[in-house]
């Protein structure tokens, strides 16, 4: 299976980003966007899907921390010994 | 009075060498002192009286109109001796007037000597404070270049395919300033933008033909699917120069544990299809072979286009 050309590249690309802003849209609602995820997928290897899903996990993640804030895990305790 | 006040000015200004414009003023107020002395005929003001007193000087003096300066003052005796009435210098301006002494040829020295004396100090002061500069930017070129020395980045010798089938070692590109990256060609967004960005950096510098041609290479960490036909699908869509890297895995083992290039494969998914967790980075490559720089992905082509420039500059002087 060879590796997607530039047009390849940029089709999915292109399906990725509708994804994403419907998503946007919708508040993360994936039914509400099930055809650009089908679009999505279909113009995407498996691969890429996979790697640009978690990708949008962190990206809100990201977001997440940056606007919210975060509780710092508790640091290794104290020697016990 | 203003009169008056602009002969004090004058010989204070003297003194801080001011020559022309002073003896110039006083010139001035001289002759119009007199003139107006002889037109209004009155002799009552105490300064006019004393100036007219003084008026055969202003007739015949014209060129040397620093002996006028001294004019008044030539004759110290008299000056001093003779009553003015309520007109009289301070008293310092009358000594150091006097201290001059009479002989104008020296103060022309004097002045001439002080103004060679200050313009070989000041030069001095540039040439020195330019030399000194010069030396501590060498100073740290040599610096940095022992440092990435020490850090001995692509000091060895790789081997590989290029996208046409013919072998390649480092050596082959000594000569040349090299843009490196290391990537696979399944790469999903981060190698063609990366690619993207090396190919417009080259195309900027391109464009400006002092300087000297880069040669951008893209090695595959990915060896098992990027062979040489796959590489050369890949390398058309950017830059025409780009050359593609390929060999077998030791072979493309050495060169990424040359650069210390960090690649690991993904788990493969049912098609066999995964993706190659790798360094980020472009290293730029002097023509000695030596790693001078390295870009990430923070760095936008027109900054990489612009350290380039530099570094070319840079090597060229030393």
């Amino acid at each position: 299976m060879s590796a997607p050309n530039s047009n390849q590249r940029k089709a999915c690309w292109g399906a990725r980003d509708e994804l994403w802003k419907c998503l946007d849209d919708n508040q993360d609602n994936a039914a509400s966007c099930e055809k650009f995820q089908k679009e999505f997928e279909a113009s995407c290897p498996a691969q890429w899907v996979k790697y640009f899903t978690k990708r949008r996990d962190f990206l809100k993640y990201k977001e997440k921390m940056q606007t919210e804030g975060f509780e710092p895990a508790d640091g290794p305790k104290e020697s016990q010994s | 009075m203003l009169c008056l006040e602009r002969r004090m000015l004058g010989l204070v200004g003297f003194i801080g060498s001011d020559l022309h414009a002073t003896s110039g003023r006083l010139l001035r107020c001289t002759l119009r002192s007199s003139t107006v002395q002889q037109t209004s005929g009155s002799t009552h003001h105490p300064q006019r009286a004393w100036l007219s007193s003084q008026a055969p000087l202003c007739g015949h003096h014209t060129p040397k109109h620093r002996t006028r300066l001294y004019g008044p003052f030539t004759h110290p005796q008299q000056t001093l001796g003779s009553s003015r009435g309520p007109f009289s210098l301070p008293l310092f301006t009358q000594r150091v007037a006097l201290s001059q002494g009479p002989n104008t040829s020296t103060a022309k020295i004097r002045l001439r000597t002080r103004l060679v004396v200050t313009l070989l100090f000041g030069g001095g002061l540039l040439g020195t404070w330019w030399y000194v500069r010069n030396e501590k930017q060498q100073n740290h070129r040599m610096q940095r270049i022992e440092q990435l020395k020490k850090v001995a980045l692509g000091q060895g010798d790789f081997s590989l395919l290029d996208h046409r089938g013919h072998r390649r070692t480092k050596r082959d590109f000594l000569g040349s300033w090299v843009l490196l990256y290391f990537g696979f060609t399944h790469c999903p967004d981060i190698c063609p933008d990366e690619l993207d960005k090396i190919s417009a950096v080259v195309s900027a510098l391109d464009k400006d033909r002092s300087l000297p041609a880069v040669q951008p290479l893209f090695v595959t960490v990915d060896p098992e699917r990027d062979n040489v036909a796959a590489l050369e699908r890949y390398v058309k869509d950017f830059h025409p120069r780009l050359i593609g890297l390929t060999g077998t895995p030791e072979e493309v083992k050495v060169a990424g544990k040359d650069y210390r290039v960090y690649a690991s494969p993904g788990p493969k998914d049912e098609d066999g299809d995964y993706i190659v967790d790798h360094t980020i980075l472009i290293y730029l490559v002097n023509p000695d072979g030596l790693f001078l720089d390295y870009y990430n992905r923070m760095k936008d082509d027109v900054q990489i286009a612009e350290s380039i420039r530099n570094h070319m500059k840079s090597y060229v002087k030393l």
